[in-house]
């Protein structure tokens, strides 16, 4: 061989070497050595798409995610008692929008305004506008939407299209069996439904599915009952405080009267579903238990993607029902309506993903948050069962391939994604409690409910202690300082 | 020569030697303790860290007008006397059952005491699926023999009978142990003397085991008492203090308002609460014994 072709050959191998080599060179891991701590609920649910993503986006970035749980009722003590103390143990959290108002107000989370404006691909405006809200205070964004929250009703199609069942339901009650309009079909059909096989299986079945344990999430399946009774269109405040005096509205005759028709269903449901949480409610309903369930989008989700599920096919899924009449608590007066007031709840806001001020990397932290929120991840999020990630894009109602993978069938899936946009958009949609002291609210009203429920004191009782306690909190707390939150909340001067 | 220091002289020279001791005693007791009662005359904010602002006696004013204090205090003095009871009864018969020679005891006594070597999560996990009113074993058990099934989580009274259950069956052999050990205790030659003289079984129980037993007996149902005034993971499991606050008792009506509901300084106030309790029921207990033996000291 000549000294020509020796050289070039060695120089070939040095230029095919350089070029293997390139695109780690050129791509150097970005967040190499750097550990980030994630804290969230306990897994399955909002911990699984961490423990989906985290090593796609360790092998991207060459960072390392390092996962902490804890129940969902210790989650707000542990983030605020690390915030306030300012352990910096937590770089990454995953929240309830609904307690952005305590860490954002009091500067515990990064504002992501910046980084969110220059991401292109994150693709902001895909986000549904109520979800790009979630993470909004005062004007500035301090996470990233996740998940998207709703309140939906649900029923069992195959029971309330029962030719037999529709003749039997006219003649007790008068009007035609359909999926309920109003509070008051709901409580109709649950007590026609309860008690008896309906299924014809062998089993005894039951009118309704609800969650009224203290602790599990009642609070919210209490607020979508009452909102259609005390929120008539375009009235500000009607759900929570008056924003003139921040005087609770929770025990006003509205409220009261939506209570007594709420507690009434607990004898319209299986045995001991006084002890209820929102997980009973969904296993139940996939167990074929009830005729009707009030839940997020987990309900619909477990009941027609669990391979134990009974009721794949048969589930009917639609914006809460209304009310009749509703209460204004401006002028203190009940209105009879023609058509019924309804009034969507976006119970407890959706999870949110922040990045804590004492992260000792925010770009690191804001990254693994954009992987969870990025169109194509988080598709793959709410279409995966057991992820408690519900859809919040534009994009997410589009494609129904990934629906269909994940186990849904029509006419469920068109009927399930139709109640959530329906409810997204509706004019009357109401929002659910963000402000600092969100959780000391909802703990005070929540042991009050459970109370009346469990019929030691009267609904009016209840909510009246419930008043007390919140009018202390918000002295405690500040009281006008919580009233310009509050009005700022509520978009008012 | 074998040089013995003097006894005063060995005080001073072991002072300096007890500062670690008490150092830690007063660091993990007592300043808890004291900080735990500055908590209740405080204000709590933890905007920009822990602050405490002085409030006087207004968590207590509000401790005593509560309802929900009351609530928690009958429920708590409620699972007390029931629960002791049942447990020093149960474990009574436990215990003379193996104090006398039987086949296989040993067996017996391993069986007996295994609650009490499980933690309290699992037996609250256990219990609440036993107690389940739609799939749970019990009723399933009532439906078959044709009975009616019971609302053991979600009547009125009945979620507090269940958690008595379950407190019992958990701290029985407790009871059980300790007494057993007092029994045996006891010289065999004063059974036997009884024995000789014609006592019937009862009477030497009557009049030869307990009196002797009743040292151990007073200390067994004291230990326990305190242990049970304190009682929150089993309801917290079963029933969450539910339905409503039925069950709910001090120590989780502490750990909700303070711990879930952020409102530290009263959780602290609900909290001393239970320790004036507890002292309250110690001296009224001890108060008792005293006379008691007062009385069997000069009849």
């Amino acid at each position: 061989m000549g000294r020509i072709q020796k050289y070039a050959r060695i120089i070939g191998g040095l230029l095919l070497t350089v070029a293997l080599l390139m695109p780690a060179w050129a791509a150097p891991a970005r967040f190499a050595g750097v550990t980030l701590t994630v804290f969230t609920q306990n897994p399955p649910y909002i911990a699984k798409p961490v423990q989906m993503f985290a090593p796609k986006w360790e092998a991207a970035t060459g960072g390392k995610i390092r996962l902490v749980t804890a129940p969902f009722g210790e989650l707000y003590t542990k983030m605020m008692s690390a915030f306030a103390l300012g352990t910096g143990v937590y770089d990454v959290v995953i929240f309830a929008s609904a307690w952005l108002g305590d860490f954002a107000g009091n500067r515990y989370l990064l504002d992501l305004s910046d980084r969110i404006k220059a991401d292109a691909g994150l693709k902001w405006d895909d986000i549904l506008p109520t979800y790009q809200q979630t993470v909004n205070w005062g004007g500035r964004l301090y996470g990233l939407p996740v998940d998207g929250d709703v309140h939906l009703a649900y029923y069992r199609r195959d029971a309330i299209e029962n030719p037999k069942y529709r003749a039997d339901f006219k003649k007790k009650y008068g009007y035609d069996l359909r999926p309920p309009q109003t509070w008051k079909d709901y409580r109709d059909i649950a007590e026609f439904f309860n008690g008896w096989d309906w299924v014809g299986d062998g089993r005894t079945h039951y009118g309704v599915l609800e969650a009224f344990k203290r602790g599990g999430q009642a609070f919210w399946f209490f607020m979508s009952h009452a909102a259609a009774y005390v929120c008539p269109p375009g009235l500000k405040g009607c759900l929570f405080f008056d924003p003139e005096t921040m005087v609770p509205q929770i025990n006003n005759p509205g409220f009261v009267r939506a209570l007594e028709d709420w507690v009434a269903l607990v004898k319209l449901g299986p045995p001991g579903m006084i002890n209820f949480d929102s997980g009973d409610v969904r296993s139940q309903f996939a167990a074929g238990a009830g005729a009707l369930a009030k839940d997020w989008g987990d309900t619909g989700i477990v009941g027609s993607t669990d391979i134990k599920s009974v009721v794949k096919g048969k589930i009917g899924t639609m914006v809460l029902p209304g009310s009749s009449e509703v209460y204004d608590y401006k002028t203190k007066q009940w209105k009879k309506l023609d058509r019924p007031n309804v009034a969507p709840y976006l119970a407890f806001g959706g999870w949110v993903c922040g990045v804590a001020a004492t992260a000792r990397n925010p770009a690191a932290g804001y990254d693994f948050c954009r992987t969870l929120a990025e169109p194509a991840n988080s598709y793959v999020a709410v279409t995966t069962s057991e992820t408690g990630f519900n859809p919040f894009r534009f994009s997410h109602f589009r494609d129904l391939s990934g629906w269909k993978q994940f186990g849904f069938v029509e006419p469920d899936l068109s009927s399930y994604l139709k109640a959530i946009e329906r409810s997204l958009s509706h004019p009357n949609a109401q929002l659910d409690l963000k402000m600092p002291g969100q959780a000391r609210y909802l703990d005070a009203l929540e042991t009050q409910l459970a109370r009346a429920a469990a019929g030691q004191v009267s609904a009016q009782s209840a909510l009246d202690a419930a008043a007390a306690q919140w009018e202390r909190i918000t002295n405690d707390l500040g009281r006008e300082r919580q009233k310009a939150l509050y009005r700022d909340w509520l978009g008012l001067k | 020569m074998i040089h013995f220091p003097t006894p005063g002289r060995s005080r001073e020279t072991a002072r300096p030697f007890l500062f670690p001791a008490v150092a830690l005693l007063l660091l993990f007791t007592l300043f808890p303790f004291a900080f735990t009662v500055a908590l209740t005359l405080s204000r709590v904010s933890l905007v920009g860290g822990l602050q405490l602002q002085f409030a006087g006696a207004s968590n207590w004013v509000r401790l005593v007008t509560d309802g929900r204090f009351w609530t928690s205090v009958r429920n708590t003095i409620a699972i007390v006397l029931a629960s002791v009871s049942l447990e020093f009864v149960l474990g009574m018969a436990l215990a003379l059952l193996l104090y006398a020679p039987l086949r296989a005891g040993g067996v017996f006594r391993v069986l007996f005491i295994i609650p009490m070597t499980l933690t309290p999560i699992a037996i609250g996990y256990m219990w609440r699926m036993i107690y389940d009113e739609s799939i749970g074993p019990l009723n399933a058990i009532l439906r078959e023999v044709g009975l009616v099934p019971v609302g053991w989580v979600s009547g009125t009274h009945m979620p507090l009978v269940s958690i008595i259950i379950t407190n019992v069956w958990h701290w029985t052999p407790f009871l059980f142990v300790l007494l057993l050990a007092g029994l045996r205790g006891i010289p065999t030659e004063v059974v036997e003397a009884a024995q000789i003289d014609g006592a019937s079984g009862v009477q030497i129980f009557r009049y030869v085991l307990m009196p002797m037993l009743t040292p151990t007996a007073l200390a067994a149902v004291l230990l326990r008492s305190l242990e049970a005034f304190k009682i929150v993971d089993e309801i917290f499991i079963i029933t969450g203090g539910g339905p409503g606050t039925r069950t709910e008792s001090l120590t989780l009506q502490a750990y909700y308002v303070g711990l879930l509901s952020f409102d530290l300084a009263y959780g602290a106030t609900v909290a001393m609460g239970l320790f004036l309790l507890v002292v309250m029921a110690a001296m009224v207990f001890l108060s008792i014994t005293r006379r008691t033996r007062e009385g069997e000291e000069h009849p």
